[in-house]
């Protein structure tokens, strides 16, 4: 809406004017207002995460070679692969949001792009790695059932008293919430690459592209801590 | 930066400018390949025997990574102290979590020596009271 007292932001010509909305004073308010309520979000998302990473410390304690042995089923390559990918998207969304403050349109578009690309490539490898593992039926908690590669392994760690399906729940739960974050992320960037398409982001008015690339972030942070504590664990 | 105010004089009213930081593009790669190389120290040191630190050096560097992207391309640096607040208090909070399960975990066992050890079962004395195959 916008009236003869809603506040337009500075808009570089070509782009979509933003308003002020009605119930913010000014535009630094409304900024910040979106940030401390983007952070709290975020919070959550730590503390969400954070509870998986509680259980897997408690039962990594009560099954160390286990998670030793289960770990080392993992293929670490394609683990370290995806951590350079997504640190690698980590960078292009930080650009676009560079580019979206510099209003450039064209440059921001495909640095988000390129982001939705790269988690698109996580994704990918993602697929390849837990179809083997279905395949070998390393699966989580009542659908473990080891056969193929890795099941006389598997089943002499069970006689001896270890508990494998355990490491394979945290690993399906943990990379699957995870995933769900990457696939969610890919989405809510694409949309609003398609804003910055038609010049609704700029100098001006960038925090949406701002707060979705917090949200990008915290996924990677997440999977900085995922990779060693499931593909190398220690 | 390129963006030009709109006349607002006449207005009369504040109007709350907000400034970004902008960050350079130089910084931002360097953050990029200092976290590719710290990827690398990441299973560099996986294969080194730390004698029990194993855990502690892993995740040592974890925080490291996780705090250059908070700081950098989560521009946390040149963020509000209310924010810095909230997310680093998330995280105070989470300790407190992760503090409370191994103080159970790891002393169960000394507070009553009838209960089986969760701390940790060695290969060939799985409790039976646990099992659940």
């Amino acid at each position: 809406m916008s009236d003869a007292h809603a506040h337009a932001t500075p808009t570089p010509s070509g782009f979509v004017p933003h308003h002020v909305a009605h119930h913010f004073k000014t535009w630094e308010q409304e900024f910040q207002s979106g940030k401390l309520g983007f952070w709290l979000f975020l919070a959550t998302e730590v503390l969400l995460f954070g509870g998986l990473f509680a259980g897997y410390i408690y039962y990594h304690g009560m099954y160390e070679e286990t998670f030793r042995v289960c770990g080392r089923m993992l293929d670490w390559q394609l683990g370290a692969l995806n951590t350079s990918v997504l640190l690698l998207s980590s960078w292009t969304m930080a650009m676009g949001v560079r580019a979206a403050q510099l209003s450039q349109r064209k440059a921001c578009f495909g640095w988000l792009m390129t982001t939705v690309l790269c988690g698109a490539g996580f994704m990918v490898v993602k697929y390849i790695e837990y179809s083997a593992k279905i395949e070998h039926g390393t699966l989580p908690t009542a659908w473990f059932h080891p056969h193929g590669e890795h099941a006389a392994e598997l089943n002499k760690l069970i006689a001896e008293g270890g508990h494998p399906a355990m490491f394979f729940s945290f690993y399906f739960t943990m990379t699957g919430i995870h995933g769900l974050h990457v696939l969610i992320g890919m989405i809510v960037i694409t949309y609003y690459a398609t804003g910055v398409a038609k010049g609704k982001y700029h100098s001006g008015h960038y925090l949406p592209i701002d707060l979705v690339g917090l949200y990008w972030h915290i996924v990677d942070i997440i999977w900085i801590f995922l990779f060693p504590l499931l593909y190398l664990v220690p | 930066m390129t963006a030009h105010a709109p006349s607002h004089a006449g207005h009369g009213h504040e109007y709350g400018m907000h400034v970004a930081h902008v960050s350079s593009a130089g910084t931002l790669i360097r953050i990029l390949v200092t976290l590719l190389i710290l990827t690398i120290v990441t299973v560099a040191i996986s294969r080194v025997d730390f004698g029990g630190a194993n855990m502690l050096v892993a995740m040592v560097i974890a925080l490291v990574k996780m705090s250059l992207v908070m700081t950098f391309f989560m521009h946390l640096k040149y963020d509000t102290a209310v924010n810095i607040l909230f997310i680093l208090g998330s995280f105070v909070f989470l300790s407190l979590l992760f503090l409370f399960t191994l103080a159970d975990s790891t002393t169960r066992a000394d507070t009553d020596p009838t209960l089986v050890q969760p701390a940790k079962v060695k290969p060939g004395v799985y409790p039976s009271s646990l099992g659940h195959h």
